[in-house]
């Protein structure tokens, strides 16, 4: 029986790259991928926490909610970033910057 | 309505026509458009006319007996009420028909004098103000609204003299005639004040019963320094010959009914405020005056200055009898004297006017104001000689003649006193008639007679509407305007008889007079020489300026030193501490009251700075930050 502190700091671990991918990468479908593997460090959360109590599948299936999310999520995330390629003629990031005031 | 309601009602009508038509005609004078300024003098002589009917109702109502008073209350001053109205006496209603008949003539004859003047409508509308003015003097029962109808009429005069204000002497002898009468009303305020002060009443009628407590000599000698100004008399005289640079018809309407006439009409009207003492001042002035005038007039050459010396002598002869107390008499020659001076000067006027007329064709240029360059115009303006001729003679007292029966009047009255005062005023009243003969043949000499002067070519008579008044003026010079009978003053204006004595040396003197006059000018035809002393009118103007006009100057440049040094220095003291404080202030302004205002605004900007740059606008970072704030918050909750 594998302890459970290996998963969560697997999954800790997973999360901190995800994130790390989500700050630092210059292409928005790049930044896409770090936000998949923030999610599916935290179904590994959800996993590895269900072992304490085998009988019961909440935390399988709160897992298969997040990927559905997830793909739904990508989807309209590329969509977005389609949308943003074709007005901005660019998917970096940090070269989008309407936001600021100038 | 009673008979006597109904010659009031018809006496207060007949006052206010008298005295509006003259200032309706000087508003309506206004009121005419520039382009229509000929119809000026048809409608100021119209409404003259219409005053002068006014006038001939009034004393047909009034009569020369009876003294009516009509007032009305006018204003409350405290506890005391100021009436206004009118005071019709014999002196008052005589004095409305002569100002009125003289203004009249005057308005008509300026008509063709003034033809073609630029401003002729300011000139009708000065002359109706002047002559309404005047009428409010004559009429007015209380001595405040005479004191300002007299200073109106001073300023009316001011106006007038000054008509041609672009001639220099014209602007300083307006400017002298108003100075010197200012001196006069100083007097007059002063007068007033003793008056209301003591009587508690401007009212003429009542303030002859009321005493003066103590102060009847002062009050007198106060209002004779007014009359004295107004009158020209002794030593305020010179300010009259000086007036000479007005229009000619001006010099006449002042000379004979209007501005000096006044100061004589007070003299009567108030006569009875004049203690004994203050009467002998009023005497000695008169007869210095009328000396003074007489002498100023046989030495000068100018024909309109010797009309105006002869002026300021005839004034002292009726001031001499007021204050010889002989009232009648004095307003008897105020009558007379009126309508021969006016006479003369509208005379004058006509051979200036035709000379200036001739000078402009034939483009010569002398002084047709000096008699030496006239002489023999006899021949050329017969009617002007003849009405020179006349009311000369009645000016130089001959018998037969209006100014002989005035003038007896006067004498009879001063033989009539006792001692020695009266003798001396007898001796200097034949002495100035005498040199009045002496003075008018003179200027008739050397105007109409003296032959080799200049040749006239031909001189045209002045126009009818000039010649007229000049004739009915030289008509009422004549004896019937007094009395039937030639040789007595005793007719409708006043009664009494001069004694054969009288008569006498009134003859007597005139026989010699003209025979002096008649030798002094035919032993030689050429321009006498006189001393300086005549012509400068006894240096009184020397006087005046040495006394008078210097030490004020100096007086007035001490006072701008002081006022430059001194309260300049002040002044420009406080204004540069006020500048500097200012400065000080402004200094405070800026440096602290703006600096912390300064300082907050750019410690926000600051502010803003630090926290704008976290908004960069770059998501990355955003999420970046959001994920150190949610360590933060990790670490607080698990610490």
């Amino acid at each position: 029986m594998i302890p459970i502190e290996n998963y969560l700091v697997l999954s800790a671990t997973l999360f901190s790259i995800g994130l790390m991918i989500v700050v630092i990468k210059r292409n928005a479908i790049a930044v896409l991928l770090g936000l998949e593997l923030m999610l599916n460090a935290a179904n590994i959360n959800l996993v590895a926490f269900n072992l304490a109590h085998p009988e019961r599948l909440d935390g399988q299936m709160f897992a298969v909610f997040v990927i559905i999310v997830a793909a739904c999520e990508a989807a309209v995330g590329l969509a977005i970033i389609l949308q943003a390629y074709r007005v901005f003629h660019t998917a970096a990031p940090d070269s989008i910057s309407t936001l600021k005031e100038s | 309505m009673s008979p006597d309601a109904d010659i009031a009602y018809w006496i207060v009508a007949a006052s206010m026509i008298v005295l509006l038509a003259p200032l309706a005609s000087g508003i309506l004078s206004a009121l005419i458009p520039v382009r229509y300024s000929w119809l000026v003098s048809l409608t100021a002589s119209f409404m003259l006319l219409v005053a002068v009917a006014g006038a001939v109702v009034l004393v047909s109502n009034a009569g020369l007996h009876d003294t009516r008073h009509f007032s009305t209350a006018w204003f409350t001053l405290g506890g005391n009420e100021i009436a206004a109205g009118i005071l019709v006496d014999k002196y008052a209603a005589v004095m409305v028909l002569v100002v009125t008949i003289v203004s009249f003539l005057v308005h008509l004859y300026s008509a063709g004098y003034m033809a073609g003047d630029a401003s002729i409508r300011r000139y009708f509308v000065m002359l109706g103000f002047f002559t309404f003015t005047m009428l409010g003097i004559v009429l007015s029962d209380n001595l405040l609204i005479l004191f300002m109808c007299w200073e109106l009429v001073g300023f009316s005069s001011y106006m007038l003299i000054g008509h041609w204000m672009e001639l220099p002497e014209a602007a300083q002898a307006s400017r002298k005639a108003y100075m010197v009468n200012r001196i006069g009303d100083l007097g007059f305020i002063a007068g007033l004040m003793i008056v209301y002060r003591n009587a508690g009443t401007f009212d003429i009628s009542i303030l002859a019963s009321h005493s003066l407590q103590g102060w009847e000599t002062t009050a007198a000698l106060c209002f004779f320094l007014a009359i004295a100004a107004k009158s020209a008399q002794f030593p305020l005289l010179t300010w009259l010959p000086d007036a000479m640079a007005g229009p000619t018809p001006v010099s006449a309407l002042i000379h004979a009914a209007t501005m000096v006439a006044a100061g004589v009409f007070l003299l009567g009207r108030i006569h009875f405020l004049f203690p004994p003492d203050a009467l002998q001042i009023v005497t000695a002035a008169g007869l210095l005056t009328a000396l003074t005038g007489a002498g100023a007039a046989l030495g000068h050459f100018d024909i309109k200055k010797i009309l105006a010396y002869s002026t300021v002598s005839q004034l002292g002869l009726m001031v001499t009898a007021l204050g010889a107390g002989a009232k009648d008499a004095a307003m008897l020659h105020l009558l007379t004297h009126a309508f021969f001076k006016a006479g003369l000067f509208l005379g004058a006027g006509a051979i200036i006017h035709t000379l200036h007329q001739s000078q402009v064709t034939t483009g010569e240029t002398y002084d047709v104001q000096d008699i030496r360059n006239l002489g023999g115009l006899r021949k050329m303006m017969p009617v002007t000689f003849a009405v020179f001729l006349l009311c000369g003679a009645s000016l130089s007292g001959i018998p037969m003649f209006s100014g002989f029966q005035s003038k007896e009047a006067i004498l009879s009255h001063i033989l009539s006193g006792q001692g020695t005062w009266g003798v001396i005023a007898a001796i200097l009243f034949l002495l100035t008639a005498f040199l009045t003969i002496v003075y008018t043949f003179r200027l008739i000499w050397f105007v109409f007679i003296v032959e080799g002067g200049r040749q006239w070519t031909s001189i045209p008579e002045v126009p009818f509407v000039m010649r007229f008044p000049m004739i009915v003026l030289a008509l009422a010079s004549l004896w019937w305007i007094v009395s039937l009978n030639p040789f007595s003053f005793s007719g409708w204006f006043m009664n009494g008889s001069a004694a054969a004595f009288t008569t006498l040396v009134s003859v007597a003197v005139v026989i010699a007079a003209l025979a002096v006059a008649f030798l002094l000018i035919h032993k030689k035809t050429e321009p006498t020489q006189v001393a300086d002393i005549l012509t400068s009118t006894f240096y009184l103007d020397n006087i005046f300026s040495t006394l008078v006009t210097r030490p004020v100057g100096q007086l007035s440049f001490l006072c701008v030193r002081i006022d430059r040094r001194y309260i300049d220095g002040f002044l420009h003291g406080v204004a540069y501490a006020q500048v500097t404080l200012a400065h000080v202030i402004g200094w405070i302004d800026k440096a602290i009251v703006d600096g912390i205002v300064n300082f907050v605004a750019r410690l926000t900007s600051w502010l803003g700075a630090i926290v704008r740059t976290f908004q960069s606008g770059n998501i990355q970072m955003y999420i970046f930050w959001a994920g150190m704030g949610l360590l933060l918050l990790t670490l607080y909750i698990v610490t």
